[in-house]
């Protein structure tokens, strides 16, 4: 339907890279999402934050074409993408891990983040090895000690522990250098160093680098965020600094009172 | 490079058994060779695109014997010129056999394209459901497999000396072993391997997870192609009930036997099956204990069963528990190093 404008809409640097419109997301006779608006700065590092069932996670599903909005309309680049399937979008330059780590447990680390490059190189069809194959298995390798696993570089995804999958998973969004990158609570169950890192790589990253993060760890969202989204119900319900959301009343209220706030 | 010396020092060990297999012809009767052997590794070859879709893609195939099939029934139309069954094309062999293999692919592109959606169970019964249908469409329309089934199919000249046939098996399985194996390693098969782990993430990295089981499908689909051009030659004509519900799952009982996860187990799988039905009934005094020949298939479903109590890995499981136990004592200190290194690990990722 919708997918219209395929050509390349370089949008001029105050368009956002990404523009949800009344998104609605109805499973069943349940309201997810209730008409989300939302406009995300090319460069931007923005974190959505919200009590379980908020909706943040849908939100992310559709902008990453996991799910189709029952109404509204996402477009990213400018390019209106509502009904364009999920494989597509990484073209756009969108790259995400999800709230539970999802890597190909049966694949080595390296394995994982190879396949990562080669979907991106578009290289995954090729049936044989070739100098490009070798090139991408040292970036691969690279990317894993990046993300502190060059020491697990062969061990199956199965067998890492938890926080080491997350890593793994930011390892694979980060191979594909996204220009949006969508981060489902990166920090959740990591220990403190892993987090430490976590924080420091995001730092790093370019500052053209997009970074749309769902966060419960307030430490990791506000040290990273330059604007915060507050969800509750499938609803906006407060936008700002770190420091205008902490101070928003109605966050307090719904959010950080009754989570402690730190 | 470390994964591919992993690879190249599998296809080393092979070595020693290639050998041997090639010197068989002139150790063992030809009955041993041109009966037991010469089967045993066109179903063996068979059965290893079920362990090769299983394996990597988590799709379990029951629709490998019918493609094993079409390509049989499509070189005899192509091959016979005269005579009353199929459609006489009257090509020469070698044209024969590739619009056959051609035919092969296409179909299975076409059968895999329509099952790429499916998953797991999915897969299996409507996997199943073109056996059947496949069945029915040789059965009943005797335009493309004869009345009763193509017969006085003859071979190209270069293999009519039967051991020529061996060899061509041989040779087909060497390489079908090999590049499997390979396969696994490159982008493609990586790939395939991560479809069958997490689609929805495969799809969020931008693949074309239908396209890509399709691809594996028609691939195995053309492999169970070359089985079927050495069955059709070896056998000298093929009729419907050949590719029935029963060989079908014959084909699925040799690769479990052999063991689905290992691709050895394809053919030691098919060795085992084609060892029972041609001796067991030979054993002396076996009739005393009640195996008659009705009684055969019971038989042959006993030991399959014992074999997966004995192990769920199959054969090819049991050897690879054996291989694992046996240098162990020797070199104790051996495995720790190895497994920071994740050389151990990736080993078993290869082979299991």
């Amino acid at each position: 339907m919708a997918e219209a404008d395929t050509t390349d809409a370089e949008p001029d640097g105050a368009a956002p890279i990404v523009q949800v419109r009344s998104v609605r997301v109805a499973f069943g006779g349940l309201l997810a999402l209730r008409g989300i608006d939302l406009d995300v700065a090319r460069g931007e590092r923005l974190a959505i934050l919200g009590p379980n069932g908020a909706g943040k996670t849908t939100l992310f599903n559709v902008i990453a074409g996991d799910i189709a909005p029952t109404g509204g309309t996402v477009a990213i680049k400018g390019v209106d993408c509502t009904r364009l399937p999920s494989r597509r979008r990484p073209r756009l330059g969108v790259a995400r891990t999800y709230q539970k780590a999802r890597t190909f447990e049966g694949l080595s680390v390296a394995d994982n983040i190879y396949l990562a490059l080669a979907g991106h190189r578009r290289r995954h069809r090729v049936p044989w090895r070739s100098a490009v194959d070798r090139r991408m298995r040292a970036e691969a390798e690279r990317v894993a000690e990046s993300v502190r696993l060059g020491d697990h570089r062969g061990t199956a995804a199965g067998a890492l522990a938890h926080g080491q999958r997350r890593q793994l998973e930011l390892g694979m969004a980060l191979a594909t250098e996204p220009e949006v990158l969508m981060l489902d609570e990166p920090a959740s169950g990591l220990s403190r160093g892993e987090r430490e890192h976590l924080v420091t790589l995001l730092e790093a990253l370019p500052e053209a680098v997009t970074v749309l993060l769902i966060e419960h760890d307030m430490d990791v969202a506000f040290r990273i965020a330059g604007r915060v989204v507050v969800m509750a119900d499938g609803e906006t319900i407060a936008a700002g600094t770190p420091d205008q959301v902490r101070g928003d009343p109605r966050v307090h209220e719904i959010y950080l009172g009754s989570e402690g706030g730190t | 490079m470390r994964t591919g010396s992993t690879v190249n020092r599998r296809t080393a060990a092979l070595l020693p058994l290639v050998a041997f297999l090639a010197a068989l012809p002139s150790m063992a009767p030809a009955f041993f060779i041109n009966f037991v052997m010469t089967q045993t590794l066109m179903l063996g070859l068979a059965a290893a695109t079920i362990v090769f879709l299983a394996k990597y893609g988590g799709m379990v195939s029951l629709a490998q014997f019918l493609l094993f099939g079409v390509a049989g029934f499509m070189y005899g139309n192509a091959a016979l010129e005269a005579g009353s069954r199929g459609l006489n094309l009257g090509w020469h062999p070698w044209a024969a056999v590739a619009s056959a293999l051609a035919v092969t692919t296409a179909a299975a592109f076409a059968l895999g394209a329509l099952a790429s959606r499916t998953t797991g169970l999915y897969y299996l019964m409507l996997t199943l459901v073109y056996a059947v249908i496949g069945y029915f469409v040789f059965a009943q329309i005797t335009e493309i497999s004869g009345p009763s089934g193509i017969t006085s199919i003859e071979r190209p000249e270069l293999l009519a000396a039967p051991v020529s046939l061996y060899y061509t098996a041989l040779g087909l399985s060497v390489l079908a072993y090999i590049g499997f194996r390979a396969l696994g390693r490159t982008a493609f098969g990586l790939a395939l391997q991560g479809v069958r782990d997490d689609p929805v993430r495969m799809a969020s990295l931008g693949f074309n997870v239908p396209l890509h089981r399709t691809l594996a499908f028609a691939l195995g689909g053309f492999v169970a192609g070359l089985g079927g051009l050495v069955n059709v030659w070896w056998n000298g004509q093929i009729d419907p009930a050949s590719i029935g519900i029963g060989p079908t799952l014959i084909l699925l009982i040799i690769a479990v036997i052999g063991g689905v996860s290992h691709f050895e187990g394809a053919w030691l799988g098919a060795f085992v099956y084609v060892l029972m039905f041609t001796y067991l009934r030979d054993l002396p005094l076996i009739d005393r204990i009640g195996i008659t020949e009705a009684r055969f298939n019971t038989v042959i479903g006993a030991i399959v069963l014992l074999i997966m109590v004995l192990s769920p890995q199959g054969l090819a499981g049991i050897a690879d528990r054996l291989r694992r136990r046996l240098p162990r004592p020797r070199r104790p200190g051996a495995e720790r190093p190895a497994k920071t290194t994740g050389r151990l690990t990736r080993a078993e990722l290869i082979d299991e």
